[in-house]
């Protein structure tokens, strides 16, 4: 009973006190398992399932600079050509046919759940602050969403993550489940994609697990889940699936098949040279 | 001629699969229009082709190789009652250099877009792009030599614009020197635009987009026109008759033009999106205009019986050129309401022209497919009786278009 006690007033007292340079450092952390480099160029597949089944995929190239620079280019057939260009929380699109630069905004999407600012953006420490509310067991994710990560992504050289988080349903007696950080995150500057993410951290090894995304309005937009593979000896975010409140049976799988560290000069994320540049070779 | 451009586009397909970024993609748009029988700018065929019924079917071909751009249209287009015509076109055809520390130089034809607005682009000077055309096929890019600059924030373009052609009385088509700055400040989108020519000397103006957070986008912009110009059918400006013998529809040229958009642009996170905008355009018609061009036709049309009915379906044919302009009166008003919805996209706009109380009401529909894009649309043109766009010959207007991108 003591040490019951004592356990409860021990999680009481810590939460509270965790400085809000600890959180960066947590989100920094857990950034780091989703882009190390500092200038990157990433290799992305979004697809899109309706149950089991895959609906339609989208191929995109990213570029990412720091100072929340990122550029994307649209591979597939259906958006050749297409590219959109993120600078801070500014975006541009730009369509073959007009040859001309619009603005857009970040909530638009691109394919099923995933928005350009899920794409473009890969890092949390950079726009969010808050606190760290709680420690928990790790939520279980859906068992659709266990279904959509096992496969390794196409080309891909990872290997399955170590991390053990049993999908729902495998029953807590027989599995223990790892302990997750709870973090209350709230955009530290205008116009970021998402108004608050709850996002679960695992306790031992700050790897993403889960976030639950809002909107300014204050209702959930989405849930991320984050599969971790190992790739040449080091952890990391390969790919996030994206699960729809209101679309019950839909679900936005996001691979991330390459991360190779490359700077692109500063004059490809001007939005006027959108048109001209086509980053061959880059 | 024909021959070799189509010759020269099947070779660039060929050549284009063996290297470089190649693409390429099939459309089939069809489309059908009703005649305004009321209107009195309505005239029957033969004087004017019945266009009820038209096709048109492209096979866009598109390749890039380093600096190399191409892009070209194998066309066939049917319209009612005659023969199918075949059209090669070259979109675009130039080369994009680098001169390194952000510097740049393009030679060749190349769409080069300019400014900001949805429904009119003021500071669009070279590509004079017409944005209320219904289903428009791909844009045609202008002959130009152009040096560029980018830096992070900042851009500068200076082109030379259709070397050494010379100027025609109504349009565009003539040679100029453009310029172009851009800058980034604070999120904000700042533009300035300049050109110069012969027949319409100096024009200059400025633009800026802004956002406010991830839902609101506000954009301005505005052109002042050295000299400016607009074909206006001389019997009615000048009074001298009633039918004329050759095309009274003459270019005019004017001092002191502007033109000026003004817009706010609402996305919702559910996809939802709404767009207001206004725009004025000195280089069409005035309420006075229609006016006087409304009793010419008017008087003309009561000379039946009286003068020869193909000397009267002939002047009220040149009249009715003066809708062909993509704005028929200088104030315009734009609503458009827009979900986004993953693969359906609907659309529906109206255009209000407040001094004469016509309306514009357009609805589209597209899908797009992995490889597949439809879309579908209708226009309906009405609103006061004595509105320009309710006397347009044409009524109503439904499109169709398949484009399936090839693999």
């Amino acid at each position: 009973m003591f040490r019951k006690l004592l356990a409860i007033a021990a999680t009481l007292l810590a939460f509270p006190v965790i400085a809000d340079d600890d959180v960066a450092a947590l989100l920094r952390k857990a950034d780091a398992y989703r882009l190390q480099e500092r200038a990157a160029r990433v290799e992305t597949l979004v697809e899109l399932y309706r149950g089991d089944a895959l609906d339609k995929e989208r191929r995109y190239t990213v570029y990412m600079k720091p100072g929340r620079r990122s550029l994307v280019l649209m591979r597939s057939p259906a958006e050749a050509g297409q590219k959109v260009l993120m600078l801070a929380d500014q975006f541009w699109l730009l369509m073959p046919d007009t040859q001309r630069p619009l603005r857009i905004t970040a909530t638009q999407k691109l394919l099923g759940e995933a928005s350009t600012g899920d794409i473009s953006n890969m890092t949390w420490s950079e726009d969010y602050d808050g606190k760290v509310v709680d420690e928990k067991e790790c939520p279980a994710p859906p068992a659709s969403v266990s279904l959509s990560l096992n496969p390794s992504p196409a080309g891909g050289r990872g290997k399955p993550s170590a991390s053990p988080l049993p999908p729902a349903g495998e029953g807590p007696g027989e599995r223990a489940r790892p302990r997750c950080l709870h973090l209350d995150l709230a955009a530290a500057r205008p116009g970021v994609t998402y108004a608050r993410i709850e996002l679960y951290l695992d306790k031992a090894s700050k790897l993403p697990v889960k976030a639950d995304l809002y909107v300014n309005s204050g209702k959930r937009a989405k849930e991320a889940w984050y599969e971790a593979k190992t790739v040449d000896g080091q952890l990391r975010i390969m790919s996030m699936t994206l699960l729809d409140d209101i679309q019950a049976g839909r679900r936005t799988v996001v691979r991330y098949q390459s991360i190779v560290a490359k700077e692109a000069p500063d004059e490809f994320f001007n939005p006027a040279a959108l048109v001209r540049n086509s980053l061959a070779g880059w | 001629m024909k021959r070799s451009l189509i010759a020269a586009l099947f070779a660039l397909s060929a050549l284009a699969a063996q290297a470089g970024d190649f693409s390429a993609s099939l459309s089939i748009a069809p489309e059908w229009r009703t005649d305004n029988h009321g209107s009195a700018y309505y005239v029957a065929p033969p004087v004017v082709p019945a266009r009820h019924r038209s096709a048109r079917q492209d096979l866009a071909l598109r390749w890039r190789d380093g600096g190399f751009n191409a892009q070209g249209t194998l066309r066939v287009l049917a319209r009612e009652g005659q023969a199918p015509e075949h059209h090669g076109i070259v979109n675009q055809f130039y080369y994009d250099g680098d001169l390194g520390n952000g510097s740049g130089y393009t030679l060749g034809k190349k769409v080069m877009s300019w400014g900001v607005g949805f429904g009119f682009r003021p500071l669009d000077v070279i590509q004079r792009e017409d944005r209320r055309s219904l289903n428009p096929p791909p844009l045609t890019g202008v002959p130009l030599a152009a040096w560029e600059h980018f830096s992070a924030d900042t851009a500068f373009t200076l082109a030379w614009t259709r070397p050494g052609h010379r100027h025609e009385a109504t349009d565009f088509r003539e040679q100029a020197l453009a310029a172009r700055y851009y800058r980034l400040v604070d999120g904000n989108d700042f533009h300035a635009v300049a050109r110069l020519s012969r027949r319409h000397a100096l024009e200059a103006g400025a633009g800026i987009t802004h956002t406010s957070g991830a839902e609101w986008a506000f954009h301005a912009a505005a052109l002042y026109q050295r000299r400016y110009g607009k074909a206006l059918n001389t019997l009615a400006e000048s009074g001298g008759g009633l039918l004329a013998t050759a095309n009274p529809m003459q270019g005019v040229t004017r001092r002191n033009g502007l033109k000026a958009v003004a817009g706010s642009q609402w996305t919702g996170t559910a996809g939802f999106g709404v767009l207001v905008e206004a725009w004025y355009d000195t280089e069409a018609y005035t309420r006075d205009e229609w006016r006087r061009l409304d009793a010419l036709t008017a008087s003309q049309r009561a000379r039946a019986g009286f003068a020869p009915a193909a000397a009267i379906d002939g002047n009220v044919a040149w009249s009715s050129r003066a809708f062909e302009r993509p704005n028929l009166l200088r104030e315009n008003l734009l609503l458009r309401l827009t979900h986004d919805e993953e693969r359906w996209k609907p659309a529906l706009e109206l255009l209000v022209t407040p001094r004469d109380g016509g309306r514009v009401l357009t609805t589209g529909l597209e899908y797009q497919g992995d490889r597949q894009r439809l879309n579908f649309g209708l226009r309906f043109l009405g609103g006061a009786a004595d509105s320009a766009y309710a006397q347009a010959p044409a009524k109503r207007m439904a499109f169709f278009e398949w484009r399936l991108a090839l693999p």
